[in-house]
């Protein structure tokens, strides 16, 4: 059966039809909850207010999206109503980020090599984890749902509701951003290796 | 070197395989000569791969079923008994 077809049954009342819908969803909008909150208790909420909401508005659902999509942007909602951006960096003007710095005669970048190198892929995660959580939620958003979530941009627009433009150009500020982050962090732990 | 940070939207689809051919050509010929956006590049790559390594967090069970009886729940409560 597809989407359609299961949406209809939904639509009329149908709960199986409803839990096939949403089965294959409910990790996903758990991650995603689990990476912008950091914590079990709120994702549990959020993922909980997300499909009771799903059910009040089922009828309301016009399929000009997909099922979910739908669910996605319901559930960035209750995010967004959640938690907020409460202790996010700020980002700085995107040129900062950029690989000439400000000017010509910029200093060379730090070459990567393989990080794995330098932290043990416990350790990596951990870093991960938290700068992703130090984006606001706007960055972090569009990335994970492009990049984790392997969404396209097309879908990742409808979800967070900007056009595609605003949103490739999200998802690239959070991008450089997490980049500049972690260059940070691996610079430092190659000087001190050095040492 | 002012040069690169036009270039840091191409340098984006690049890395996501998504640039077109002829611009492809350009950039590669600039990566040749341009160390920072060569590292730029490596760089850009493995933020993705990165953030895309662990194992994926999955709804722990105690919880899914949490959520299954408070959805048959407000399903009762929306559509009566079926
Ligand atoms: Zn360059």
């Amino acid at each position: 059966m597809n989407e359609n077809q299961l949406v209809k049954l939904a639509q009329a009342g149908d709960f199986d039809a409803f839990n096939l819908l949403i089965v294959g969803h409910k990790d996903k909008i758990y991650r995603l909850a689990m990476k912008l909150t950091g914590n079990r208790e709120d994702a549990e909420d959020i993922v909980q207010e997300t499909f009771l909401k799903a059910i009040d508005n089922i009828d309301k659902f016009r399929r000009e999206s997909s099922f979910g999509t739908w669910l996605y942007a319901i559930a960035l909602n209750n995010i967004k109503a959640q938690a907020g951006d409460r202790k996010k960096m700020t980002l700085k003007p995107i040129e900062e980020y950029l690989p000439g710095g400000h000017e010509a005669g910029a200093a060379e970048l730090f070459d990567w090599g393989d990080p794995h190198k330098l932290f043990e892929q416990k350790q990596l995660q951990k870093l991960i984890e938290s700068s992703l959580a130090k984006l606001p939620h706007k960055y972090s958003v569009p990335f994970i749902l492009r990049y984790i979530e392997e969404m396209s941009i097309d879908e990742v627009a409808a979800a967070i509701k900007l056009s595609v433009a605003a949103t490739k150009s999200r998802i690239m500020r959070a991008r450089l951003a997490l980049r500049e982050m972690l260059s940070e962090v691996f610079k430092e732990r190659a000087n001190e290796r050095v040492q | 070197m002012k040069e690169c940070n036009k270039q840091i939207e191409q340098i984006c689809d690049y890395v996501d395989g998504e640039l077109d051919s002829s611009l492809c050509r350009e950039l590669e010929a600039h990566l040749k000569d341009c160390k920072n956006c060569r590292i730029m590049v490596d760089s850009l790559r493995q933020t993705v791969i990165l953030c895309r390594e662990g194992k994926p967090e999955r709804l722990p069970g105690e919880l899914e079923s949490r959520l299954n009886s408070a959805l048959k729940r407000r399903w009762k409560k929306k559509f009566g008994k079926k």
